[in-house]
């Protein structure tokens, strides 16, 4: 069947049509006249995809999530939080306040071949008790140092992401380390400007460490808040290493003095640890 | 219900067409699907298309595409208005001489937006190759529809 040929009027309103979107044409290149109603337009597209993708797509996405057993989903959690706590421990070697990150000589590697291998051996608990822990005396845990050839791991320093937690003193099938707060264990300390030192017991009570020492051999007044490094003259922590702050101080007698230490490092902080020796 | 039809089909062109020219336009190949798309529907339709209904639609695609506004709009008001004109006279016309005026459209389609969008990086190797391809397409698709079976060909 034959077209009808557009009339006159019709052809006009085309040349009409063609000159309105010229103009708009040069309005829009020239300036930003319709700017909003395109990004009006955009906000929508967006809106919608996400809309659809979120009854489509996360749809199927979450079916197949529920599918899976919660015996992976509890294992893929567990490697998560495995991986989550190994960048913690990392990022606490390479924190800028810590002297670890000012003195990279200060590891020492298994190997020589520095750039090959990790500062620190990665340790799982094995066996903690809190009750203990916050009760009595001796603060002790167990780890199992993964990926270990049984090596000899006694006086290695432990840490975890928030500091230094003790030190290994028994290598057996599980390390077992003794804590900064256990009553058996001894760690120097030293202010900030070098003009203090102290040996810090282990308190017997979570978090605190006791510095005793003779206000009248030691003039140097101790205020509530100092901040305590580690001396490094033990030999088994390095030096500088922030270990706490000033909780209280408690005289004894005109002859001695206490400062309790509220330790930075809480070992409850997390199950996986850094083993190193400097 | 046949506007709604056809915006539908035409943002579902559309996203194609984006798809093919994000991989074409490495081998200086511009393929405006969207515009052939329109054109073969002004082509086929039994009446005449409006101006304004190819203005709106040339709008929409303004949008939907994200190119300047009005641009889209003035070649499907161009292409309608040519294929208005002239489609009785495309009757006693040749298949290869139908096909080279959707071909030679295209092209300058392609010629003139490039222009626009395009003018500091305008390239020749672009338009001549656009053109062959275009040509080349339509002739291929004139081919097929004489090979495919009778009520797809009936629809087309």
């Amino acid at each position: 069947m034959a077209r009808i040929s557009p009339t006159r009027g019709q052809k006009l309103l085309f040349l009409i049509y063609i000159l309105i979107g010229i103009c708009i044409l040069y309005f829009d290149i020239t300036s930003n006249s319709f700017q909003s109603i395109k990004n009006g337009f955009k906000s929508f597209k967006i809106s919608s995809s996400y809309f659809l993708n979120q009854i489509t797509v996360e749809q199927f996405k979450n079916l197949k999530e529920r599918s899976k057993s919660k015996k992976t989903l509890l294992e893929e959690n567990k490697n998560l939080k495995n991986a989550l706590d190994l960048s913690y421990l990392n990022n606490y070697l390479i924190t800028k306040e810590n002297k670890f990150y000012k003195n990279h000589d200060m590891v020492k590697y298994p190997s020589q071949d520095k750039t090959q291998q990790s500062p620190f051996k990665i340790a799982q608990l094995r066996s903690f008790n809190p009750n203990t822990f916050n009760c009595c005396d001796r603060h002790r845990m167990y780890l199992e140092i993964i990926g270990n050839n049984k090596n000899n791991f006694n006086e290695f320093m432990v840490f975890n992401s928030s500091g230094i937690i003790g030190q290994i003193i028994h290598s057996q099938k599980y390390y077992e380390v003794m804590l900064l707060t256990d009553i058996s264990h001894y760690i120097p300390l030293k202010s900030i400007s070098n003009d203090f030192f102290c040996n810090a017991r282990g308190s017997g009570r979570s978090e605190i460490v006791i510095c005793t020492f003779n206000p009248l051999v030691d003039t140097k007044e101790i205020e509530v808040g100092q901040i305590f490094y580690s001396s490094g003259l033990g030999g088994i922590y390095p030096k500088d290493i922030e270990i706490g702050k000033v909780n209280n101080v408690v005289q004894i007698d005109s002859t001695t003095v206490n400062l309790e230490i509220k330790l930075s490092a809480n070992p409850l902080g997390s199950d996986l640890y850094g083993v190193m020796r400097y | 219900m046949r506007y709604i039809k056809i915006i539908f089909y035409l943002i579902l062109i559309n996203i194609v067409d984006q798809k093919i020219a994000n991989i074409t336009y490495d081998y200086f190949l511009i393929f405006p699907l969207t515009f052939l798309v329109y054109s073969f529907y002004v082509y086929k339709s039994d009446s005449i298309t409006s101006s304004s209904e190819a203005f709106l639609f040339g709008l929409f695609v303004d949008i939907i595409s994200e190119s300047f506004l009005g641009l889209n709009a003035i070649f499907f008001c161009l292409i309608a208005y040519f294929i208005n004109i002239y489609s009785n006279t495309f009757k006693i016309f040749s298949y290869l001489q139908i096909c080279l005026f959707f071909g030679l459209s295209s092209s300058a389609y392609v010629g003139f937006s490039q222009m626009i969008i395009n003018i500091w990086n305008f390239s020749y190797i672009t338009l001549l190759v656009s053109s062959v391809f275009n040509i080349i397409f339509c002739i291929f698709i004139a081919i097929s529809s004489a090979y495919l079976p009778y009520f797809v060909k009936r629809r087309l």
